[in-house]
């Protein structure tokens, strides 16, 4: 009798729970669609915590706009799955920031004529009308414009060099790939840190070297951004190029001296980061303004670091003048999109758009980029801003710099050493920029096979530099692509560009 | 198509409960239904679990044979047929995606199966108490770690640009070993991870198996002179070989299923050539190339391998006397 009660009571007890788990489903999964209600935007975040919901930065830019949002943060280093997974299942916000724009999925999404085509509704709002010509052009796809473009510097990559260690071993700031070779053998050499130990290389590169550090670097050999047209007006991409080859000949060769860090692939970015700032190695390609963050990571290891930077921005070779691969895809870092079945009708479109185009004036900008002035920072006569409590600054400011729609709108002046330094080296290189051809035509092979033979080339490319394969079996790669669809690319490409410029 | 789908993920979630005998009137299956009818309502969240998380979800399946777009939907989505497969089938990625995929589940039936049952027959050996139980305890622990720890924590460990374990070997004037990178060194890294992390949990239903054994059948080995070796031999693992068995059955079920996220966390393109299994070939053509279908029809292809290996091991269980899992 009493196990027969307990047991019909565990029962009961069971299926209450589970009554009460289904209803908890049941109301997450739902959204309440209200049209006057707060804007939704999903949005990539830059930092490990996500700031408090209205918090200090989102009540006084609701405050400014005269509207009310809500943030859907996504972590930056999981957007591929998250950005791709919403796209697919179509869970989006009203505001959806798209910031990988060669990614194959978000083409096709944008293609697929499930977000607005904003470019007619530019013209009525006084920022969005002046957005930048070049970047608008590169914001298309085929013609139409799926979304507000972020608008980034054109050109921010340069090479970072320690020039502590410069000093130590009495060597010049190199200007040329030759010194550069010469410093990364040094670095890796002379024991620079002077620590006793060999304990250092010349170039901390990570997993991504292909598509980040190293595609940099080939820029200075002449090789085009991710694709560049041929004398004949072929469309072709840069890593089947001789310039490209040549390049990574070149790096092959560094890496053998011990002058780039052995294990690069399996390297992540914030190992990378960490290995800077702990001074393993002395040269990084990267932007520009990332010498400030290594500063301020060693510091916060060692107040008294010897660290100090040499930012680069006039590399060449000995035949090709200075030219820098832009890595925002001419001045734009994706887009701002508006979902059709979020954004329902063209007066909640325009709605978003006036916030879009409020976050865009200066105060709002300030809000997003300083924080709200005597709490995060200060501001003395010569305009000068200082962030004077950055563990609140990166709380609660720095994850909405990341999603200004602009970041042209005002360039502040900084205390801080390496700011000012990087954003004049970097306006300076601006027009020295190569910007990808292929970036605004459409292939639709590339959709469906790009990721596919860039990552086999990727893998070869590491084989290659890591000496475990030779140059004719990269080629070999290359020439088995060609039948999985790299000549299709080329071919369409090349017809979508003579299109294009007749 | 639902009859396919419905098998296909049968196999590893079957329950193992005992059925009404079918020869049975149906007036008394009734009554029996309604004498235990406590029980039944005890199942009710069970079932109702696996019918909207396992059984509903197959419905998906049928991706496989449409070229799905999303914004379509399965509704919308133009039908294939067998395309898929047929692709999947005639790619020379498949017989490296099935090489490596294999060689890894032999590793690890060979190496890693067999640890759990040696060490819970070492464990039940040791008879002070305190020692026993503090063991147990340190060895449960890697399985709650998630995969990224155990990765990381291999990576720091293994690294030749300042991992320990290289500093020690040139230290002691060896060349470094790249453990991480080299292909060779990928499988007998991923089965002893699996081992580090799995072996210690694995333990617990080996034990809880010879906690079951009559004490009097030692006590009886005793007298006629048996040692320990003996005893373990005639009496330990003669008793837990149906458990056993029956593990080694889901083991196979689990053949092609070898998980994404550990092989994703240590591979890398220097050792892709080895690494590269049915689980992460569907992530890369899945989610980051955007091929659902495709990437549907390899993962229904893997599942009802597993069935069939399923069946096949159980029906070999039971020519050889044994109970097996249904």
């Amino acid at each position: 009798m009493r196990t027969g009660m307990f047991v019909k009571g565990a029962a009961v007890a069971a299926v209450a729970a589970l009554a009460l788990t289904a209803c908890g489903n049941g109301g997450s999964g739902e959204e309440a669609e209200v049209d006057d209600g707060p804007i939704s935007w999903m949005a990539m975040l830059h930092t490990p915590t996500t700031p408090e919901k209205d918090g200090v930065i989102e009540s006084a830019l609701e405050e400014y706009t005269g509207q009310e949002f809500d943030m859907q943060w996504v972590p930056d280093a999981s957007k591929e799955e998250k950005i791709n997974s919403a796209l697919a299942s179509g869970k989006l916000a009203d505001i959806v920031s798209l910031t990988m724009g060669d990614s194959t999925q978000v083409r096709q999404a944008l293609g697929s004529g499930q977000f607005w085509d904003v470019e007619k509704y530019l013209a009525d709002y006084p920022n969005l009308a002046k957005i930048d010509p070049e970047t608008l052009e590169a914001a298309k796809l085929d013609g139409k414009l799926y979304g507000v473009p972020f608008q980034k510097i054109k050109a921010r990559y340069g090479v970072l060099v320690r020039q502590d260690w410069l000093d130590k071993l009495g060597l010049e700031t190199p200007h040329t790939i030759e010194d550069l070779t010469k410093v990364a053998e040094a670095f890796a050499t002379q024991d620079p840190d002077g620590n006793g130990k060999d304990d250092t290389t010349g170039f901390i590169d990570r997993e991504e070297s292909f598509l980040v550090g190293f595609r940099s670097l080939t820029g200075y050999f002449g090789a085009g951004d991710k694709f560049e047209v041929t004398g004949d007006g072929q469309v072709v991409p840069a890593f089947t190029t001789d310039a490209f080859k040549e390049a990574m000949e070149w790096y092959r060769g560094v890496y053998e001296k011990g002058a780039v860090n052995q294990e690069f692939v399996t390297v992540q970015k914030t190992n990378q980061q960490d290995a800077i700032a702990q001074g393993k190695g002395g040269i990084v390609v990267t932007g520009l303004f990332e010498a400030k963050n290594y500063q301020a990571l060693a510091e916060s290891a060692n107040p008294k670091t010897p660290m100090k930077w040499a930012l680069v921005n006039d590399m060449k070779t000995a035949d090709v003048d200075h030219r820098i691969l832009t890595d925002t895809g001419g001045g734009m870092g994706g887009w701002l999109a508006f979902p059709k079945n979020e954004v329902k009708s063209e007066a909640e479109l325009k709605k978003v758009l006036t916030f879009i185009d409020k976050l865009m004036d200066e105060e709002a900008f300030g809000l997003m980029t300083n924080g709200v002035e005597d709490t995060h920072y200060t501001i003395d006569g010569d305009g000068v801003v200082t962030i004077t409590d950055q563990t609140a600054w990166e709380q609660e400011v720095q994850p909405y710099a990341s999603s200004r729609p602009s970041e042209k709108v005002v360039m502040y002046k900084s205390t801080s050493p390496y700011v000012d330094e990087a954003n004049e080296k970097m306006a300076e290189q601006e027009p020295d920029v190569v910007i990808n051809p292929a970036q605004s035509l459409s292939s639709d092979t590339f959709d469906r096979q790009w990721s596919t033979i860039e990552e086999q080339v990727n893998d070869a490319y590491n084989q290659y530099i890591t000496g475990q394969i030779e140059m004719a079996d990269y080629d070999a790669v290359i020439e088995g692509l060609r039948s999985q669809g790299l000549d299709q690319i080329i071919e369409e490409y090349t017809a979508a560009y003579a299109k294009v410029n007749g | 198509m639902s009859a396919v789908t419905a098998a296909e993920t049968a196999a590893p979630t079957t329950p193992t409960t005992g059925s009404a005998t079918p020869s049975r009137p149906r007036r008394k299956r009734a009554s029996a239904l309604w004498k235990h009818k406590a029980l039944y309502l005890m199942a009710v969240p069970g079932i109702l679990y696996f019918l909207a998380f396992k059984y509903a979800p197959m419905g998906g399946l049928v991706i496989a044979f449409q070229d799905y777009m999303p914004f379509l939907g399965i509704g919308g989505s133009p039908w294939v047929g067998f395309d898929h497969f047929v692709r999947f089938f005639t790619e020379d990625t498949f017989l490296v995606l099935l090489r490596n995929t294999v060689v890894i589940s032999l590793l690890l039936l060979v190496f890693a199966f067999p640890v759990p049952i040696i060490l819970a027959l070492l464990l039940n050996e040791v008879r002070t108490k305190v020692f026993q139980r503090s063991v147990q305890t340190v060895i449960y622990l890697p399985h709650f770690m998630s995969w990224v720890i155990v990765a990381s924590i291999f990576y720091v460990l293994l690294s030749t640009d300042g991992g320990a374990v290289n500093n020690l070997i040139v230290e002691w004037g060896g060349q470094p070993i790249p453990f991480l990178t080299d292909p060779d060194w990928l499988r007998p890294l991923y089965v002893g991870q699996e081992i580090w992390k799995g072996a210690g949990w694995g333990t617990i239903v080996y034990l809880a198996a010879m906690t079951a054994v009559d004490t009097q059948l030692y006590e009886a080995a005793e007298l006629d002179g048996a040692g320990r070796m003996r005893q373990t031999w005639h009496i330990t693992l003669p008793a837990i070989r149906p458990t056993i068995i029956v593990m080694f059955i889901l083991a196979i079920g689990d053949f092609l299923e070898l998980g994404f996220e550990h092989m994703f966390l240590v591979m890398n393109s220097l050792n892709r050539s080895v690494g590269d299994i049915f689980d992460t070939y569907v992530y890369t053509t899945g989610i980051e190339n955007g091929q659902l279908s495709y990437a549907a029809a390899v993962g229904l292809f893997k599942g009802l391998v597993g069935l069939v290996l399923v069946i096949m091991a159980n029906r070999l269980a039971k020519r050889f006397g044994e109970e097996g899992v249904y």
